[in-house]
C-alpha cells in the first residue's frame, strides 16, 4: 500500500524535528540557568547603589542636577526628542518573546509621540531591528553584537551618549523596553524609564546616618548617578536575556510535547493499517486454498 | 569587621577582614575596626582587604567606598581580582 511507506516517510521527519526541537530545549535550559545566575549577582550592586544614592539626595540637591531634573513637555517648550531603547534577541524561535517586547515597544512610541516628541529608536538585538526596518523606521543606531552575555561595558557604550545629551536638555525622555525578569515562568515586557532618574525609594525611617562624606554630597552624586543609569541598562540586558532563554525553553518544550503526541499518533495510524494489510494478505492466502482444495 | 567588595556583575568578595586599603579620588585610604560613617569617591587603583594574615587585592575603578555600622562596601564599576593574591 502507498500510504504506508507514506505514512513511515512523515514518522521519519516529525521524528527528526523532535530531536531538533528536544536539543534546543535542553541548550536554553543550560543557558538559562547562567542567565539566571548573572541576574542575581547583579542584584547586590544595584540595591548598595539605589540605598546609597536614596541616602544622600535631598530635594535642593535633586533640583540642581541635571539627570534628576523633569524637563518641560515638548509643548512647553521643552526638549522635542524622546529616546526608546528596545532590547530584543538576536535569535528567534522564542515564542512570543520578541513579538511581545516590539508590540510593547509600539505602544510606548505611540504615547511619546501623542506627547509630542519626535522619538528616536535605539534597537539591541536583530528581532527588533529587524521588524522595525520592515515597516520602514530608521533607527538613531542598532546593536546585534551584544549577545548572550551582556557585560557593563555594553551598558554604558549605549548610554553614555544618552546621558549627555539629557543633561544637555537635548532629550526630554529616555525609556527602555525590556523583559522583566521575575520568573522563569512570568516575564512580560516592560518599560523603564531611565531618564528623567526615577529617585528610588529611601529606606524606611528617612534618617541618613551621620557620615563623613568626602567629598562631598554633590559630588559623590555627580559620580554615582551616571553609575546608577548605567547600571539600570545592564540590568535590563541582563534580565532580557534570562527572559529570552525562559521563553524558549517553553516555546521548544511545547514543540517537543506536540511532536511526540503527533509521532504517537501517526505510529498508531502506521501500525493500523500493517495489521489491516497482513490480514487481508491471510484472507486472501486461505481464501485461495480453500478453492484449491474445493 | 564585615566587607563586601561589588561589581555589577557580582559580588567579588563578601566576608570578616581586619583593615581595608582604598584607592580613594585624592588618595589611599586605610580602614580599620570601628571606623566612623564615611562615604567616599573611589578613583582608580588596588584595593586590599587584609584578614587573618591573607592580603586580598583587587583592581579597582569608579564607584565608592561606604562605612557604617562597622561594615565596609566597596562598589566598583570596574573590579578585578590581582592574580598575586594571597600572601
Amino acid at each position: 500500500m502507498a500510504t504506508n511507506r507514506a505514512l513511515k516517510g512523515r514518522i521519519r521527519s516529525v521524528n527528526n524535528t523532535r530531536k531538533i526541537t528536544r536539543t534546543m530545549e535542553l541548550v536554553a535550559t543550560s543557558k538559562l540557568k547562567r542567565a539566571q545566575d548573572r541576574v542575581t549577582a547583579a542584584r547586590p550592586f544595584a540595591q548598595a547603589l539605589s540605598e546609597v544614592i536614596a541616602d544622600l539626595v535631598t530635594p535642593d540637591l535633586a533640583a540642581e542636577f541635571p539627570l534628576l531634573r523633569t524637563w518641560p513637555k515638548p509643548a512647553a517648550g521643552g526638549p522635542g526628542r524622546a529616546v526608546v531603547v528596545l532590547i530584543t534577541s538576536n535569535r528567534g524561535l522564542a515564542g512570543g518573546f520578541n513579538a511581545n517586547l516590539i508590540k510593547e515597544a509600539k505602544r510606548r512610541i505611540d504615547a511619546l509621540s501623542a506627547e509630542g516628541y519626535t522619538v528616536e529608536l535605539i534597537g539591541i538585538g536583530k528581532k527588533g531591528v529587524g521588524f522595525f526596518k520592515y515597516i520602514g523606521r530608521t533607527f538613531r543606531s542598532e546593536r546585534s553584537d551584544i549577545g548572550d552575555k551582556p557585560t557593563p561595558e555594553h551598558a554604558a557604550s549605549v548610554m553614555d551618549e544618552l546621558i549627555t545629551e539629557f543633561a544637555a536638555a537635548k532629550i526630554g525622555v529616555v525609556e527602555v523596553v525590556q523583559s522583566k525578569f521575575i520568573s522563569v515562568l512570568n516575564s512580560p515586557p516592560t518599560t523603564v524609564r531611565v531618564l528623567p532618574v526615577a529617585m528610588p525609594a529611601k529606606a524606611k525611617g528617612g534618617m541618613r546616618p551621620d557620615y563623613l562624606l568626602a567629598p562631598d554630597a554633590g559630588t559623590l552624586l555627580e559620580a554615582l548617578l551616571p553609575l546608577y543609569v548605567r547600571n539600570m541598562l545592564y540590568r535590563a540586558l541582563v534580565e532580557t536575556v534570562a527572559a529570552e532563554q525562559a521563553a524558549r525553553r517553553t516555546a521548544m518544550k511545547n514543540a517537543t510535547d506536540n511532536a511526540g503526541d503527533l509521532l504517537e499518533a501517526l505510529k498508531r495510524r502506521y501500525n493500523r493499517q500493517r495489521q489491516a494489510q497482513i490480514t487481508q494478505e491471510i484472507a486472501e492466502l486461505v481464501g485461495g486454498a480453500a478453492a484449491l482444495q474445493g | 569587621m564585615r566587607v563586601t567588595v561589588i561589581s555589577p556583575e557580582s559580588a567579588v568578595f563578601d566576608g570578616e577582614a581586619e583593615s581595608v586599603v582604598a584607592p580613594a579620588f585624592d588618595g589611599e585610604l586605610g580602614i580599620l575596626a570601628n571606623h566612623a560613617p564615611l562615604m567616599t569617591v573611589l578613583g582608580s587603583g588596588m584595593l586590599r582587604v587584609k584578614s587573618g594574615g591573607v592580603t586580598r587585592k583587587f583592581q579597582v575603578r569608579g564607584g565608592f567606598l561606604q562605612v557604617i555600622k562597622n561594615s565596609v562596601r566597596v562598589l566598583a564599576e570596574h573590579v578585578q581580582a590581582d592574580p598575586g593574591t594571597a600572601k
